[in-house]
C-alpha cells in the first residue's frame, strides 16, 4: 500500500512550530509506513489544490494523509480534490497540525513529537479506509401539511406555487385556524377575514387549486416510512354533505329542528345540527354534527334538511362513513397551532362559574359581527357593560403554570382596548398585568393608544392569586392591593399552549416535544423550521407562541428548507458514513434500536434481526458501540480504524 | 517502537526531568473537537501530552477503546463530550456519561485509578476550558506516575 503524506506549511502557521524536516525524520526513524512526505506552502490555495490534484494523478497513491489544519475547516475541500483527481474521497485522513499542535504548543521539540504521533495514527488508520459511495434514493415530491391555520395555509400555498402537490389535512370542518374567529387584527386593526380569505380562496379556487387537496374533518392516524417516502393514513370523519355539489345556500340549516351549543362561539349561542361553523367559514359547505341530529341521537327518521336542499336530496348523505385516506409524501409540514391554557384552573377568577368571565377567544366572538351578539358587547344579561377588566398574563410568566411569556396576549389586549373604546366609549377599562410587552415594529401604536386612553387604568399584580372575581350585586374584581373595582365583564388572556393533538402526532412520528409540549426544533436558533426528524418541518404556534405574521412567515420559511431538500426530479443523497447491521452476527436483542437517538433502527421480524434505515441514520455510532454482538459497522469509523489510530498515536 | 516516547524524552530539559504521561483524548466532532480548535485559534498554550482521536459522537466510544488505550501504553484517557442538551445527535453524550460511570468502576477493579480516565464536557465555544482541562488532566495523571500495567 502506497500512502503519500502531504504537509502544509500554512504560510508559517504550521511550519514555524512543526519543522517539516524534523517531522519527516521522526516518522522515518519510527519506520512509519509512508511512501513519500512532501510539503507545500498553502495546500488549500488554488495553486495548492492544483499541485495536490496533479500529484495524485501522477503518483497514484492508494491512500493520502494531509498534515494540515482542522478537518472541520478543510476536509470537504480536500475530499473534492481527491474526487477531481479520480480518487475515492474517503481514502484520505487529515491531521490537525495547526489548531491542535502548532498554535498551542510552546516547545518546538514537543510539537514535532506530538505531530509525529498524530501522523502515525493517521497512517495506520487510513490504511484501513475503504472507498465509500454516496447512495441515492427516489423521493416522492408530494407534501403533507397538517393544520390549516395561517402557518399551514401559507405553507400549502407556497408549495403549490412551486408546483408541488399538497395534501392539507385539517381537523376542524373549516380552514383558517384560530384567526377566522377574529374580525380585527393587531397591530393595525386590519380586517381579519379580508386578510385570510384571499389566501384561502387561492387554495380553494385559484390557479394552483388543483394541486392542493384539502381534507377537512381529518386527522393523521398512521405514519410509516421516512424522508422521501412517508406513507400516511388519514382518518376522515363524514361531513354528511356532498362538498362538490353543495352551493352553500344554507337551506338545510334553516330547516333543521335540532340544535346544539355552537362551539365556534364558545357555546354562547346555538347552531343547528346541520349548519355552517359560522357565517363565512370556508369551505362554504355546512356539516352535520351527529351528536345533535336526531337521526343519530334518537334514531328518528327526520329528513328536513334533505327535503329542503334545492340541489336535490342526495346532497345530504346520512349514510356517509368515516374513511381512511392513504397518501405517499416525501415530506411533512406540521402546523397544528396552539390553544388557550385552561382557565378553570384559577377558581378565584371565576371562569366557568361566572357567566360574565370570558376567555380571549370567547371575547373575540363577542366583538365579531358574525358572533352570538352580532358584534355588540353584551353581558350575559344582555346589557352593555359599564366596566370591563382585562386580565393579562393568565398562566403565563408563572412558574406554577407556564413560565414563558406568550408574546401575543398584550397585543390583542390592546386591540380589545381599542375596540371597546370605540363601541363602549362610556365604559371603564381595567388592565391587570404582570408584565406589559408589545414587541415588533408596529405593535406600539395600539399599546400607546391604550396607555393614553383616559378610560383605561393599568394595575400591576404579582401573583394571580391576589386577584379575585366577586359577584356582589354586580360583578367586581378585587385588585392586588385589596381594592374592589366594578368589572361587569372580565376578559382573561390565558397562556398560549400547544394543541393537545401535538402529543398524538409526536407519538405517530416519533418526534420529540419540548418541556411545554411544543414541537422541538432541530435547532431553536439557526434551524427552527426543521424538526429533529428528517423530512418533517415545523411552522406556526405548534413550535411556540407567535402572531399571524410570525406563523405565516414560518409557513413560507419551512417550505424554503423543504424545497431545498426535497427537490423534484432529484434523488435524495445519502451519506455513506452511517451504520449497518451484519445480519449474520445480529442476535436480535434490539439494544441498538433502544440507544439510537434517531429511531433509525428497525426490526426484521421474519429474520429476527435489526436493520438500519439509511435515510434516518446520521452516523453517530452510538449503536455501534452498544451492540453486544459487535454486529454493527460504523462506516468510516469502524472499530478497526479507531483502534489503529489509537495504537498509532501511542506507538 | 516507542518512537514518540523517545521523541518526547529527547525534548526540552524540563521534559527529561519530570515524568511526561501519555494520554489519549477522545473528542466528538461537533463540540469538544471544535472547542479544541477554538483553543488553537486563540493560541492558548497547553501541554503536548494528549493525542487526540476524533469521533463523530462520544456515543461511539466503546469502553473497549479506553481499555485498548491503556493496554497500548496510555497513562491516561480523556473523553470530552458536548454539554448535556447540546449533543448534535441528541443524547450520545449521555450514553457516553453512563458508560464512563460503569467503566471507571471496572478500571478500579483492574487496579487503574479512576483519575486516569477523565470525562468532561467542552462546548465549541469553550477553548479556554479545553486548555484548562488538558492542563489539569496532564498534571493529575503525571502525579499518579506511569501506569503499572505498562511497565
Ligand atoms: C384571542 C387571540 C387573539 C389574537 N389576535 C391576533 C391578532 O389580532 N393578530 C395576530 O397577528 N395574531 C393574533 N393572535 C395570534 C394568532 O391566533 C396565531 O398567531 C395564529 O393563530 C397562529 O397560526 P397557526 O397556523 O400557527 O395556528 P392556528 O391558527 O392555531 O391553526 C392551527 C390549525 O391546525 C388545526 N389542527 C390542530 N391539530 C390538528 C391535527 N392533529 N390534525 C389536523 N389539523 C389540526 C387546527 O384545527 C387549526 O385549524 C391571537 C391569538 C389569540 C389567542
Ligand atoms: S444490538 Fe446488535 S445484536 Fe442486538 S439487535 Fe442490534 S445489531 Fe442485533
Ligand atoms: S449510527 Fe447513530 S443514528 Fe445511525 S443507527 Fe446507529 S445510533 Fe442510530
Amino acid at each position: 500500500m502506497k500512502t503519500g503524506v502531504y504537509f502544509c506549511n500554512c504560510g508559517s502557521n504550521i511550519a514555524e512550530k512543526v519543522d517539516p524536516e524534523r517531522l519527516r525524520e521522526a516518522l522515518e526513524r519510527s519506520g512509519a509506513e509512508m511512501a513519500w512526505f512532501r510539503t507545500h506552502p498553502f495546500l488549500c490555495s488554488e495553486e495548492g489544490k492544483q499541485f495536490l490534484e496533479q500529484e495524485l494523478r501522477e503518483e497514484m497513491p492508494d491512500r493520502v494523509v494531509l498534515a494540515a489544519c482542522s478537518p472541520r475547516e478543510h476536509e470537504g475541500t480536500f475530499r473534492r480534490v481527491l474526487a477531481e483527481a479520480g480518487m475515492n474521497p474517503y481514502l484520505m485522513q487529515m491531521v490537525n497540525l495547526r489548531e491542535q499542535i502548532a498554535w498551542v504548543t510552546a516547545d518546538p521539540e514537543q510539537a514535532v513529537a506530538k505531530a509525529a504521533a498524530a501522523v502515525n495514527g493517521a497512517l495506520r488508520r487510513v490504511a484501513l479506509h475503504e472507498p465509500l459511495e454516496k447512495s441515492e434514493l427516489e423521493a416522492a415530491p408530494e407534501v403533507l401539511v397538517v393544520g390549516a391555520g395561517p402557518a399551514g395555509l401559507k405553507a400549502a400555498l407556497t408549495l403549490a406555487d412551486a408546483g408541488r402537490r399538497v395534501t392539507l389535512v385539517e381537523k376542524s370542518p373549516v380552514i383558517g385556524g384560530l384567526p377566522v374567529r377574529y374580525e380585527e387584527l393587531f397591530p393595525n386593526l386590519e380586517c381579519g377575514p379580508c386578510l385570510l380569505e384571499p389566501v384561502m380562496g387561492e387554495l380553494l379556487h385559484g390557479d394552483k387549486a388543483e394541486l392542493v387537496e384539502i381534507l377537512t374533518l381529518s386527522e393523521v392516524s398512521e405514519v410509516a416510512g421516512s424522508f422521501g417516502n412517508f406513507l400516511v393514513k388519514i382518518r376522515r370523519r363524514p361531513r354528511y354533505v356532498d362538498p362538490v355539489q353543495c352551493i352553500g345556500c344554507g337551506e338545510c340549516a334553516a330547516a333543521c329542528p335540532a340544535t346544539l351549543p355552537n362551539p365556534y362561539n364558545g357555546g354562547m349561542d346555538e347552531r343547528n345540527a346541520i349548519d355552517f361553523a359560522f357565517t363565512g367559514g370556508l369551505p362554504s359547505v355546512p356539516y352535520l354534527d351527529p351528536s345533535a341530529c336526531t337521526r343519530f341521537t334518537a334514531g328518528s327518521d327526520c329528513e328536513a334538511c334533505r327535503a329542503a336542499c334545492p340541489m336535490g336530496p342526495e346532497l345530504v348523505v346520512f349514510e356517509e362513513q368515516e374513511e381512511i385516506v392513504e397518501r405517499r409524501v416525501g415530506a411533512v409540514v406540521l402546523a397544528t397551532g396552539a390553544t388557550l391554557y385552561d382557565c378553570s384552573g384559577f377558581p378565584n377568577l371565576g371562569y366557568g362559574s361566572c357567566p360574565d368571565v370570558k376567555d380571549a377567544l370567547e371575547f373575540e366572538r363577542l366583538i365579531a359581527s358574525t358572533g352570538p351578539t352580532g358584534g355588540e358587547v353584551l353581558t350575559s344579561a344582555g346589557k352593555a357593560p359599564a366596566s370591563v377588566a382585562i386580565v393579562h398574563c393568565v398562566g403565563s410568566l408563572d412558574d406554577a403554570h407556564r413560565p414563558y411569556c406568550s408574546g401575543i396576549c398584550c397585543s390583542y389586549a390592546f386591540k380589545f382596548n381599542k375596540i371597546l373604546q370605540e363601541r363602549l366609549p362610556e365604559a371603564k377599562i381595567h388592565h391587570l398585568y404582570r408584565q406589559l410587552v408589545a414587541p415588533g415594529k408596529e405593535e406600539f401604536r395600539l399599546q400607546n393608544s391604550a396607555r393614553e386612553y383616559a378610560g383605561a387604568q393599568f394595575h400591576r399584580y404579582d401573583r394571580l392569586a391576589e386577584l379575585e372575581v366577586v359577584v356582589d350585586g354586580g360583578q367586581k374584581l378585587r385588585l392586588a392591593g385589596g381594592e374592589l373595582v366594578d368589572a361587569e365583564l372580565v376578559v382573561l388572556c390565558p397562556a398560549l399552549v400547544p394543541n393537545p393533538d401535538a402529543e398524538k402526532l409526536a407519538a405517530l412520528l416519533d418526534l420529540p416535544l419540548d418541556g411545554f409540549g411544543f414541537f422541538e426544533e432541530l435547532n431553536g436558533r439557526i434551524d427552527a423550521t426543521r424538526s429533529k426528524l428528517r423530512g418533517v418541518y415545523l411552522a406556526g404556534t405548534c413550535q411556540g407562541p407567535t402572531d399571524i405574521r410570525g406563523a405565516a412567515t414560518q409557513g413560507a420559511g419551512a417550505c424554503g428548507a423543504l424545497l431545498s431538500e426535497l427537490v423534484e426530479g432529484r434523488t435524495i443523497e445519502l451519506d455513506p458514513c452511517i451504520a449497518s447491521v451484519d445480519a449474520e452476527r445480529c442476535a436480535g436483542c434490539r439494544v441498538c434500536a433502544r440507544v439510537c437517538p434517531f429511531r433509525a433502527i428497525g426490526f426484521d421480524a421474519e429474520q429476527g434481526t435489526s436493520e438500519v434505515n439509511p435515510v434516518l441514520c446520521r452516523g453517530c455510532g452510538t449503536c455501534v458501540a452498544a451492540c453486544p454482538m459487535k454486529a454493527i459497522r460504523g462506516n468510516h469509523f469502524t472499530d478497526a480504524m479507531i483502534e489503529a489510530e489509537l495504537e498509532g498515536v501511542l506507538a | 517502537m516507542k518512537n514518540v516516547e523517545v521523541a518526547i524524552e529527547q525534548g526540552g530539559a524540563a521534559a527529561a526531568e519530570t515524568f511526561q504521561p501519555r494520554i489519549v483524548g477522545f473528542l466528538c466532532t461537533w463540540c469538544s473537537y471544535a472547542g479544541a480548535d477554538q483553543a488553537g485559534s486563540c493560541q492558548l498554550e497547553y501541554p503536548a501530552n494528549v493525542s487526540i482521536v476524533r469521533v463523530m459522537c462520544t456515543g461511539r466510544i466503546d469502553p473497549e477503546f479506553v481499555l485498548k488505550a491503556f493496554r497500548a501504553g496510555a497513562d491516561g484517557v480523556l473523553v470530552l463530550a458536548c454539554h448535556p442538551g447540546d449533543c448534535h445527535y441528541k443524547e450520545g453524550n449521555l450514553r457516553a456519561a453512563q458508560r464512563h460511570a460503569v467503566l471507571v468502576r471496572l478500571l478500579e477493579q483492574m487496579g487503574i485509578e479512576r483519575e486516569r480516565c477523565r470525562f468532561d464536557y467542552v462546548s465549541a465555544g469553550e477553548g479556554e476550558k479545553y486548555a484548562q482541562v488538558i492542563s489539569e488532566v496532564v498534571s493529575s495523571v503525571a502525579a499518579l506516575g506511569p501506569l503499572s500495567i505498562n511497565s
